[in-house]
């Protein structure tokens, strides 16, 4: 009996620990970055040549290094978030990384003297990435004697673009304090009601599924395009009618499409898959590709733009 | 004798009318009536808040205050006044409360649990002018600190609220 008793417990136990790991979705990766306004106003901005265009990019790597206002705002935020139980990605350590990363790809060789191999799209993608961006911008205000800090937060989320939670205002003014004081205070007055906005976002998510992009395109080598038909249907509609059978409630809105382009908007993908494994926008996408080629022997390439915006791109690898 | 009879009396009417007027507080904090106002965003984990409790005997109101205090963190919230912004309560839902009364029940009797995310500033000291009498009972204001980090960590172990990111 006693043996009985310690097998059921064990089963039971194993049971749940399975479970447990099914209904686990993938966590987003949230970081703190300073908005591109931020870093505009003060100066930490690289210049480079886009195609004959002067472009402006943030230089978080400088602004982290310069300004310790900046870091203890950070490093607020993320305290903060660890104390909720959800612990966020630091940017100065990715940035670390990266560079890290870029000269050890620099010096690595193989035993035949190859380097490793690197496309211009891979170099173009080579930065700091998170599902979720918490941008901050912050400004002292000077009124006499008296100062006060407006903050602002937003939650963007890098898979749509959109904006997902916010918090801004504008403190008390103040005669004495220091501006890491003001700063610390803004902090802790609006990380609140940030995080309700951003409980807000994930219920959501669960509910609906998360929202992404699918973009369909053509290789001009392919033979035929997406007004081909195969039986009754264009391949248009039997990609849109894989979309349609496989979004949460059937929830994505096709903006635009061609003979030559499919553009499907606030895709709605499940956070699990038959299997209850874990889907990200890639895996999903993924299923569609292998749809492709087992039903109608179409060839095609994935690529990811961010981590929300698949792009498969129809007539060859 | 008959004047120990008379104290013996008059301390047993005493205490009934202070319980009664106890339980009259504890009806109107479940009937919701009681006004929060936020004085700054405190300590890191902290709301610093003013509640205005009602009651006919105004030390009631004021202990009162302590319980209204965190049943408004979770289910009120507060309005933001210039620079200090408003808060949502901790309850996705008003009707919580009764939801979950197995819980809450306790959580708000007298020395409940409660009392430990709670804490009155300037030893319960009521400011000029924060003692009020509209009509027949006292409108008292009273100044209090609640950890709402502790609160919060507290529902979300008991289950009670979802924590954030819940389900990753």
């Amino acid at each position: 009996m006693k043996k009985f008793l310690l097998l059921a417990g064990m089963v039971g136990l194993f049971l749940g620990v399975q479970v447990n790991a099914a209904a686990q979705a993938k966590k987003p990766t949230i970081m703190v970055v300073p908005s591109d306004a931020w870093c505009n106003q003060n100066g930490y901005m690289l210049e480079y040549d886009n195609q004959g265009r002067k472009d402006k990019v943030p230089d978080y790597y400088r602004a982290l290094q310069e300004n310790t206002d900046l870091l203890l705002v950070i490093s607020k935020i993320n305290e903060l978030m660890a104390e909720r139980g959800f612990p966020l990605k630091n940017l100065e350590s990715a940035m670390k990384t990266l560079r890290q990363e870029a000269a050890e790809d620099a010096l690595a060789a193989s035993s035949s003297g190859e380097s490793v191999a690197e496309s211009p799209i891979d170099k173009l993608k080579k930065t700091a990435k998170a599902d979720i961006w918490m941008q901050l911008t912050w400004t002292v205000n000077v009124q006499g004697p008296k100062r006060s800090i407006t903050f602002n937060l937003q939650g963007l989320d890098a898979y749509t673009d959109k904006q997902i939670a916010g918090a801004s205002g504008t403190g008390a003014q103040s005669f004495a304090s220091e501006t890491a004081v003001l700063l610390e205070e803004a902090v802790l007055a609006h990380i609140d009601n940030f995080n309700v906005k951003l409980q807000g976002h994930f219920e959501d998510m669960f509910t609906n599924g998360r929202e992404v992009i699918l973009r369909i395109k053509r290789w001009n080598s392919m033979d035929g395009d997406l007004d081909t038909e195969f039986g009754d249907m264009t391949l248009g509609e039997i990609i849109d009618g894989w979309v349609n059978e496989n979004t949460v409630n059937h929830r994505y809105s096709q903006t635009d499409a061609s003979e030559n382009m499919m553009l499907f908007e606030q895709v709605r993908i499940p956070l699990f898959d038959a299997n209850q494994k874990a889907l990200d926008t890639k895996a999903w996408a993924r299923q569609l590709q292998k749809m492709l080629k087992e039903k109608y022997q179409i060839e095609s390439k994935l690529g990811m733009k961010g981590l929300g915006q698949a792009v498969i791109t129809v007539g060859e690898k | 004798m008959k004047n120990f009879f008379l104290l013996f009396l008059g301390l047993c009417l005493s205490v009934s009318a202070f319980s009664q007027a106890k339980k009259k507080a504890d009806k109107q904090t479940e009937a919701w009536r009681y006004e929060i106002e936020v004085l700054s965003t405190g300590a890191q984990g902290t709301y610093q808040i003013k509640v205005w409790s009602y009651s006919k005997k105004a030390s009631v109101a004021s202990e009162q205050s302590k319980k209204n205090a965190v049943h408004g963190i979770i289910f009120k919230g507060f309005v933001g006044k210039q620079g200090v912004p408003g808060a949502r309560p901790l309850a996705d839902s008003p009707n919580l409360e009764n939801e979950k009364a197995d819980f809450f029940e306790p959580f708000f009797e007298d020395g409940g649990k409660y009392m430990k995310f709670v804490s009155m500033t300037t030893d319960g000291a009521i400011g000029a002018g924060d003692v009020q009498k509209v009509g027949k009972e006292y409108k008292v204001g009273v100044v209090v600190n609640v950890n709402v980090a502790e609160l919060r960590k507290d529902l979300e172990a008991a289950g009670i609220i979802k924590k954030l990111g819940a389900g990753f």
